[in-house]
């Protein structure tokens, strides 16, 4: 996965940090704090990316912001970012409107192993709004169904109200071909699915080859040692473990240097880790969190 | 192979730089009107401005291709928006620059090269001819520890205080052209023998070094161990960024939009950043990577001798003392270096 040489879509691939345009087509709200955008560059042409991508997304005036991408590069007329409301940029995409014109550098980043994975068991996990990127994952293993082996998806939201992608998860419920499992942390009357967070889906489920399965986890970084511990109990090792990390890319191309991790530049070495290239690193994903999210 | 060599006489230096002043700006070390006894690299009014003795200057030679504050783009605020790339069209000269800061710039090339390489700072750098010029230390200076001492890479001439003027070492032919017209002699033997005697000197002068070589100092780095020194560190540590925008080797940044009161019009900005501040490793919800300020001091450590050390196959650093010099609580570079190297040494005669 190391050797890979980055590549950038030719169209993209002139660094001076000036992005292309590009016009938002589709806003939906999906909760009370997330939105749903969909998004077509200004020459029409498609993004290009890989699961696992990121783009950098300007509104002018406000800044830039890397976005993970939800769609998957199988559907080529447009491409989906899904954004958390949380800082002045993502407030400033959270006021666009259809018909909007935005700037987008990239697709940028070492996405998901969708090569190397061929032939494989798949389990993917899910954790809050880190579903966005396996979005893209999942969509994409569903339109090459063939090339995977068994599917498994677990998905761990807060609450109820904090699930997204509701449309897809109904899509995916109904594929046979996927074992999928949505969890919430806090029930309300209306939950009918399973509660707890997601290491109690993945301590039971039934793995009877965990030779040929990969892992792959989004999410917040609390969840990762915790996932990663059921996972070996599963017989699982760490380099067929991926995590994907976030950071506060200003650049996208490993200069800047906000997201560094020790030696690694998250945007361009990543974002997208095997567990095991995380292993004897700090600040991985050891992080100061505010007393609510402990 | 040896460079091919001149000397000029102390005129013919300003000659040169007067006519170099003809076409293009000429780049170079000059006194700072407000602050005398200190430099800075600035655009050369008079020849005779030309300040050739300076130690070293506050900020590095860095800021005549990358200001700490610039403009990437500008955009209209209309839809859609207009953009328009800024960047400079201006061949110039950058002359006075010394051996570390030559390296600095080298750095800093390699830095922003890496693939997918950055065009703005390349398309910067080709349009300067750059001069260099040998120094003496000051007690802050440590560059004989990283080998940069006697660094040519990247300059089109060098220049080196010799009894009749300057010896100058041409690299390229842009370094040729600034010669042409300039009165000039080859080097008699003693020219040559001033030159080396400088060099001897430099070397003599020199009192801070590191007690490792960069590889060593990479390896105990690595091997860890030593948070109870990053925690001694960061107990007078400001987190003021001053060691990280002074460097000629540091080339972090920030990016941000401002627009102007008619909201038409808005530019994207580029600044230097820094590793010290407590915002850079923060992101959404308040996670902060590098909360504590000894993570913080250790990350620069470790960024300089470790992490693009093992990358790029050199040190982040100069040895120019720039960051020990404009420290405001007196951390230096050498002295806690040498004090992660003696607790090494003292780990291993335990063992």
């Amino acid at each position: 996965m190391t050797d890979r040489p980055v590549k950038v879509p030719n169209h993209l691939s002139n660094v001076f940090y000036r992005p292309a345009l590009a016009q938002v087509l589709r806003v939906d709200q999906l909760t009370k704090v997330e939105k749903l955008l969909a998004v077509r560059l200004g020459t029409g042409e498609a993004l290009g990316h890989e699961p696992g991508q990121f783009v950098q997304l300007s509104v002018f005036g406000y800044g830039e912001a890397p976005i993970s991408i939800c769609s998957s590069p199988t559907r080529r007329d447009a491409f989906e970012l899904c954004v958390r409301e949380v800082g002045t940029v993502s407030a400033a995409i959270h006021d666009l409107c259809p018909g909007d014109w935005i700037g987008l550098r990239g697709p940028y980043g070492r996405g998901f192993p969708v090569v190397e994975m061929e032939g494989k068991d798949l389990l993917i996990v899910a954790g809050g709004i880190g579903v966005a990127p396996l979005r893209s994952l999942i969509n994409y293993v569903r339109d090459n169904r063939q090339l995977y082996g068994r599917v498994i998806i677990v998905y761990g939201a807060k609450n109820p109200a904090a699930v997204l992608f509701k449309d897809d998860i109904e899509l995916w419920s109904q594929d046979g071909s996927l074992e999928l499992f949505v969890t919430v942390d806090t029930p309300d009357e209306t939950w009918t699915g399973k509660s707890g967070v997601v290491t109690s889906i993945i301590r039971n489920l039934d793995l009877n080859s965990p030779s040929s399965l990969h892992a792959i986890v989004v999410g917040p970084p609390v969840m990762y040692k915790f996932v990663a511990m059921e996972l070996f109990h599963h017989g699982m090792t760490a380099d067929r473990i991926v995590f994907s990390l976030e950071r506060r890319f200003k650049c996208g191309i490993g200069k800047c240097g906000h997201c560094q991790v020790n030696d690694l530049y998250v945007c361009r070495d990543g974002p997208v880790f095997r567990y095991s290239e995380l292993l004897g690193r700090s600040e991985a994903i050891e992080v100061w969190a505010p007393e609510e999210d402990k | 192979m040896a460079p091919l060599m001149h000397v000029l006489s102390f005129d013919g230096l300003y000659d040169m730089l007067r006519k170099a002043m003809e076409d293009r700006p000429v780049i170079s070390p000059t006194e700072r009107k407000d602050q005398p006894g200190f430099y800075h690299f600035a655009k050369l009014e008079r020849a005779e401005d030309f300040a050739a003795d300076y130690v070293t200057t506050t900020l590095p030679p860095k800021n005549s291709f990358f200001q700490p504050s610039e403009t990437l783009f500008t955009f209209t605020l209309e839809q859609p928006p207009q953009l328009q790339l800024v960047s400079d069209t201006e061949h110039f000269v950058l002359a006075g620059v010394h051996p570390c800061d030559l390296s600095g710039l080298e750095a800093l090339d390699l830095a922003y090269s890496q693939p997918p390489a950055e065009v703005r700072w390349p398309s910067d750098r080709k349009l300067a001819t750059v001069v260099g010029i040998d120094c003496k230390p000051d007690d802050y200076c440590f560059c004989s520890s990283l080998g940069t001492s006697f660094n040519r890479e990247g300059c089109d001439l060098f220049l080196t205080k010799v009894g009749r003027g300057y010896l100058a070492e041409v690299y390229t032919s842009a370094g040729e052209d600034l010669l042409t017209k300039v009165r000039k002699w080859e080097p008699a033997e003693e020219d040559l023998s001033d030159a080396e005697q400088w060099r001897r000197e430099k070397i003599e002068r020199m009192s801070a070094h590191l007690d490792a070589e960069v590889g060593e100092i990479a390896d105990i780095l690595e091997a860890g161990g030593l948070s109870h020194i990053w925690k001694a560190v960061a107990e007078r540590c400001y987190s003021c960024g001053s060691c990280n925008t002074t460097c000629p080797a540091c080339f972090c940044f920030n990016t941000y939009d401002e627009f102007d009161l008619s909201l038409k019009h808005g530019v994207r900005r580029r600044t230097w950043d820094s590793c010290q501040l407590l915002e850079f490793a923060l992101v959404a919800g308040r996670h902060n990577f590098r909360q504590e300020r000894w993570q913080r001091v250790r990350h620069r450590w470790h960024r300089k001798f470790l992490y693009l050390y093992r990358r790029l196959g050199r040190a982040y650093c100069t040895g120019c003392g720039r960051c020990s010099r404009a420290c405001t609580a007196d951390i230096n570079m050498v002295d806690v270096t040498n004090r992660i190297v003696a607790h090494a040494g003292k780990g291993a005669e335990h063992d």
